[in-house]
């Protein structure tokens, strides 16, 4: 993925992402958040400030004592 | 016919000795069975099998070696080398005095004890304050009955404790809003409060004074300025069993403000009445049931699992969120070992945090509503958004913890267990039910 903020494009394809609902599940607990996604071949693009925010805000969250 | 379950280690609860025990079930019910060669049998009941007690042990694992097994000598020496976990919680004692009396106290202070000034209590805090890491429990006797408690709550900030917890019967929480004000800016954390029921007939009996609407003025007091309170009864048969789902029901309506409940099985240990005998005695599995049972859907049991930090028959926990509609979102339920998501932090680091997250309230929602769950309509828990906003503000914890005493205490528990208490004859941390040890008079 070519992350360019204003106009991110899929690297593969070439064509531009567009806004999509992705699914993750984590110790048993489904969620949903929008990401940008390729039309073409599917792909989503993860960004770092999901990844390490908010997602492990919600494992750090649901984790056992 | 009688069946063997777990052989272990306990105490004589008249001389103190070390001895063998053996948990037997008989007649649908577990009791840990155990003779003294000079002051003969004992038997007290440990499991009333609500649910499969083999299968609540897991995979911990039975004492193989009890020549390497120096418990309860801890009660002097402190913590040895073959304690198997550290330190989640420190209780300091911070006055021997109190403003009540209660039927049942594991502290059983004397009351002539002077108090140690600050900077008294400051050396001593220094001593095992580990910077960025503790949990401090201020109790006593009464904390509160100190003018200078907040000043002892700053001093634990200063030294780096982490979170710095009350213990408290919370009469000078209702009656002096501007003592509440102090300890918040203080930086007190949480407060655990001393609440045994919905009825004034039941603090009777326990405290010897209506203590009800107390309670419920020193909640208020504590949400104006934004401290999250767990309601702590102590859970005694005959006396509150019964009111045990109207204690939920309470707690879940007062979220955010009462961020849990955290159930103390009665224990017999520091004053005690009478020597127990087992109709006298709530155990874990049957606090469970009476919790399903009493909360009419509220609470399901596959979602009050064993502690992973402690021994698991030492206590249970559930984590929820409160939703809009007053009922609960379970996020705690059983899972197997391998899918342990927490890395290499030992079970009482994991545990401290848990109940920090949770028990604490997040600034800037002192002035959330409590009562307006019918109204509104409940948001999506599975949008990632919403989950986060709502667990941080309205997480609530069902959380139990059983004390032993000198009748059921086993020490295959007690080398597990990671709440100590600062032991000031020693300077050295005690594990909690080590430190209370009551024998029989």
């Amino acid at each position: 993925m070519d992350e360019n903020k204003s106009r991110m494009k899929c690297a593969r394809c070439n064509v531009e992402l567009v806004p999509a609902k992705a699914h993750f599940s984590y110790l048993g607990h489904m969620f949903h958040t929008e990401v940008q996604r390729c039309p073409e071949c599917g792909q989503v693009f993860i960004p770092e400030s999901l990844a390490s925010g908010r997602m492990t805000e919600v494992e750090t969250s649901i984790e056992d004592k | 016919m009688d069946k063997i379950i777990r052989e272990t280690y306990s105490v004589c609860p008249v001389c103190g000795a070390q001895i063998m025990a053996q948990l037997i079930c008989t007649d649908g019910c577990v009791y840990m069975q155990k003779r003294c060669a000079e002051h003969g049998d004992f038997s007290t009941i440990v499991w009333k099998n609500n649910y499969d007690l083999i299968s609540w042990y897991g995979n911990v694992e039975p004492i193989s070696d009890w020549k390497c097994l120096y418990c309860p000598r801890c009660m002097e020496a402190g913590l040895c080398t073959n304690h198997l976990n550290d330190t989640c919680c420190v209780l300091f004692e911070v006055t021997s005095r109190c403003n009540l009396r209660c039927k049942f106290c594991f502290a059983d202070n004397h009351q002539d004890i002077e108090d140690l000034s600050v900077n008294e209590l400051r050396i001593r805090m220094y001593s095992f304050v580990k910077p960025g890491r503790t949990l401090i429990q201020l109790s006593g006797g009464e904390p509160t009955v100190r003018d200078d408690l907040p000043e002892i709550v700053k001093c634990a900030v200063d030294l780096g404790c982490r979170y710095v917890q009350l213990n408290s019967n919370a009469i000078r929480l209702a009656e002096d809003e501007d003592y509440v004000r102090r300890l918040a800016e203080a930086g007190l954390s949480f407060v655990f409060m001393q609440f045994d029921g919905m009825n004034d007939d039941i603090y009777i009996k326990l405290c010897g004074r209506l203590l009800l609407n107390i309670k419920k003025k020193a909640i208020e007091n504590c949400a104006k300025y934004g401290i999250g309170v767990t309601l702590v009864p102590t859970v005694v048969p005959g006396v509150n069993t019964e009111d045990i789902g109207n204690i939920l029901r309470f707690a879940v309506y007062s979220s955010p403000a009462v961020r849990g409940v955290h159930f103390q099985p009665v224990t017999y240990m520091g004053r005690i009445p009478f020597v127990p005998d087992d109709s006298l005695r709530c155990t874990l599995d049957e606090l469970i049931a009476i919790i399903v049972s009493q909360s009419c859907g509220l609470v399901m049991a596959e979602n009050l699992q064993p502690s992973r930090c402690d021994h698991p028959l030492c206590g249970f926990h559930g984590d929820f969120v409160v939703q809009k509609d007053g009922k609960l979102f379970p996020l705690t339920q059983k899972r197997g070992d391998a899918e342990c998501c927490c890395g290499s932090e030992s079970p009482a680091v994991r545990n401290r945090e848990f109940v920090g997250r949770r028990w604490k309230r997040v600034a800037g929602h002192e002035a959330a509503s409590c009562c307006c769950y019918q109204a509104e309509k409940d948001g999506d828990m599975t949008d990632i958004d919403y989950f986060l906003d709502r667990v941080k503000k309205f997480g609530f914890t069902i959380t139990s913890m059983a004390f032993q005493d000198a009748e059921n205490i086993d020490l295959e528990r007690l080398r597990m267990c990671s709440l100590h208490v600062y032991d000031f004859k020693s300077g050295k941390l005690v594990p909690f039910c080590a430190h209370y040890l009551t024998l029989r008079k």
